[in-house]
């Protein structure tokens, strides 16, 4: 084993491509093993399905500890990643095994039939069977009604079941790499597992991109699809067809800066007025998701994954972000208790110990909160924090899971913003949408 | 014709409110106001009422998908996707009698005796669109092996029957995928693959390199 550590040590994946090459050799893999799996049960029809979750299991794990170090660390760190963790299976189950075979035509048929009582011709004027796009657990049909143009995202079947499933395969082997215990890890797993499980429910996709796109209306540059809730179903959903380019195109075509600080701007906009007005969030700000429109403002697409933020966690946690907050070490402790990430039972130079380093963490996650204007090109921001990861990836302290289980997505959600920020090179003023912080009384 | 109908739809409820088949041929017919004999004009058995409904809702899946406007536009691979899904979809309505004849069927090779009149019809389709996927390019016709593509399909068609009877998740989803995965399958095999490619090579060499094959 000891040897084996070292070789994966050894050979960590360092760029995003690398990375995902990871996920899709594993899904390879796992693919795989169930048609070993099945072959040899041809052969002998007692075999059970121990072994075969064994050989996935392990895949898995193997190309989670290559991740391992650094990215995982930080991650950690900032309790985003236990999000690695969630996006190796968001990446490996709903992408890498779903983005392969596409629904084909009759299936498409038989979804409409199923939940429409017709087909799709008799739903819509005009319906491509041809798909245009895949989306993360599903693909996107164009279609007409009368000269409107429409997006139809039709969902694969059996996507929720094999997330649960696949959640609860993994389980024994993320805790071993996380080194959290199993009791800590299943409040994170379970967080994961209501997200993900959520982003199945195409109804209540409907229902939540309706009150969302509304509740933003008033936001500058920022343009949503019309939804259509009496044309969409369990597992279709139909919009309005939304022109543009995803960001890497965008981003091709050169667009002066000032072009970029606008949608740059709308994204953060987009982003803190949810987070301190609504109090729940689109937290998948992922590229795709997002489309920027000819007349160059910001598109979003997909509200699948929302998170919402109790009081409990939104005020100890943004109280954090103020500037000057971490002066006052007596209010910034009594956040950290409330947020967990200092527990009970830590001893004083414990306490000390968390204190200074999440203290320091925080303030170089919040900079661009407590700056008023923040240019998001520089990267010596972002080194600082992977340096910082660094050093505490070598730090055993550092090796328990701290931090409520709402962390997984916020911290998912801030970090991706700034990431998609970065590649577009914006400056934003960060002070728009200031979040709110509980009056003493 | 009305009358065999008739019989269908009254052995089919008696089936499903009493759980078992009616418990003579006689006291059946004489539910329906039959003489005995006269039941005998219309079915051998039981077992052959059975039959026809099953051949009866195959042959409506067959002409719904049919009368379909992609039809013609369809490649072999999605005609016969749509074939079991119209199908499977029909059988919905059918579940309860579906589960009682398979359970209660004897087998013969392999296939319940009941498919024994759908088999045929089912052939008869298969072999069709077969032809004209080979035809068209889509799929591989190879010697000795083309003609057995219909009993793949056949198999196939056990298969996911069996699934569905097993299936237990909401709307038959799992069947779905057991029809969009199994049929992808199929059909890549019917294809042509890097295994015609190698035989292919392999008798060019054998014919050319020079090498006496040890085989």
């Amino acid at each position: 084993m000891s040897e084996n550590t070292r070789k994966e040590q050894d050979s960590i994946p360092t760029s995003k491509i690398e990375r995902s090459t990871q996920f899709v050799k594993t899904g390879f893999k796992i693919g795989g093993n169930y048609v070993k799996h099945y072959s040899k049960k041809l052969f002998n029809p007692d075999l059970s399905k121990d072994e075969l979750n064994e050989s996935n299991a392990a895949d898995i794990y193997e190309s989670l500890s290559q991740l391992k170090g650094s990215a995982l660390k930080v991650a950690q760190m900032l309790s985003m990643d236990k999000n690695i963790l969630p996006k190796a299976y968001v990446n490996q189950f709903s992408q890498s095994q779903y983005n392969a075979p596409p629904l084909s035509g009759p299936l498409i048929v038989q979804t409409f039939r199923k939940y429409y009582g017709k087909t799709p011709d008799k739903v819509f004027d005009k319906f491509d069977l041809k798909s245009t796009n895949a989306a993360s657990i599903g693909q996107v049909h164009q279609a007409f009604l009368g000269e409107k143009k429409l997006a139809v995202k039709i969902q694969y079947p059996g996507v929720g079941d094999s997330i649960s499933s696949d959640l609860k395969l993994v389980k024994p082997f993320a805790f071993r790499l996380l080194g959290m215990s199993e009791k800590e890890l299943d409040v994170y797993m379970r967080e994961v597992e209501e997200r993900l499980l959520e982003e199945t429910d195409y109804e209540l996709e409907v229902r939540r991109s309706l009150k969302f796109s509304q509740a933003c209306s008033a936001l500058e540059n920022v343009v949503f699809p019309e939804y259509y809730p009496e044309l969409s179903s369990k597992r279709t959903i139909t919009m309005g067809w939304l022109e543009g380019l995803h960001l890497k195109e965008y981003l091709q075509t050169d667009p002066s800066q000032e072009e970029r600080n606008k949608i740059g701007q709308a994204l953060w906009d987009f982003y803190n007025f949810q987070e301190h007005e609504l109090r729940a969030v689109h937290a998948d700000p992922h590229p795709g998701n997002f489309l920027i429109t000819p007349e160059g403002k910001l598109g979003i697409i997909d509200f699948g994954c929302i998170k919402e933020l109790p009081d409990d966690f939104y005020y100890p946690f943004f109280s954090l972000a103020l500037k000057g907050a971490l002066n006052d070490k007596e209010s910034t402790l009594k956040a950290f208790r409330e947020l967990e990430m200092i527990l009970p039972k830590d001893s004083p130079q414990q306490v000390e110990f968390y204190y200074e380093n999440f203290s320091e963490m925080i303030a170089l996650f919040t900079r661009p909160y407590t700056s008023g204007i923040f240019d998001f090109s520089k990267t010596d921001f972002f080194e600082q924090i992977y340096a910082y990861g660094d050093r505490m990836a070598r730090m055993p302290e550092f090796k328990q899971a701290r931090g409520v289980k709402h962390f997984i997505y916020i911290n998912r959600t801030n970090f991706g913003l700034y990431n998609i920020l970065h590649e577009l090179k914006a400056t934003v003023k960060t002070d728009t949408y200031p979040p709110h912080i509980k009056k003493e009384s | 014709m009305e009358i065999k109908e008739k019989l269908q739809d009254a052995y089919i409820s008696y089936v499903l409110i009493n759980g078992e088949q009616p418990k003579s041929v006689f006291v059946f017919a004489k539910d329906n106001e039959l003489a005995e004999e006269d039941f005998y004009n219309y079915y051998a058995s039981f077992e052959a009422i059975e039959q026809d409904i099953w051949l009866n809702l195959l042959s409506l899946a067959v002409n719904e998908v049919k009368a379909q406007e992609v039809w013609p536009q369809y490649s072999a691979r999605e005609k016969a996707l749509s074939l079991f899904y119209s199908f499977f979809e029909l059988l919905k309505s059918r579940r309860s009698f579906v589960v009682f004849s398979l359970n209660g069927s004897t087998k013969t090779l392999g296939s319940p005796r009941v498919l024994d009149k759908l088999k045929p019809l089912f052939e008869s389709f298969s072999s069709e669109i077969l032809l004209e996927g080979i035809e068209s390019g889509e799929l591989m016709d190879r010697a000795f092996i083309s003609r057995k593509y219909k009993d793949a399909l056949w198999m196939q068609f056990g298969f996911v029957l069996n699934f569905w009877i097993k299936d237990s998740s909401s709307g038959f989803e799992k069947t779905d995928e057991a029809i969009e995965k199994g049929l992808t399958v199929t059909f890549d095999l019917f294809q042509r693959s890097p295994l015609d490619n190698i035989f292919e090579y392999g008798k060019f060499l054998a014919k050319n390199a020079g090498i006496k094959m040890p085989f």
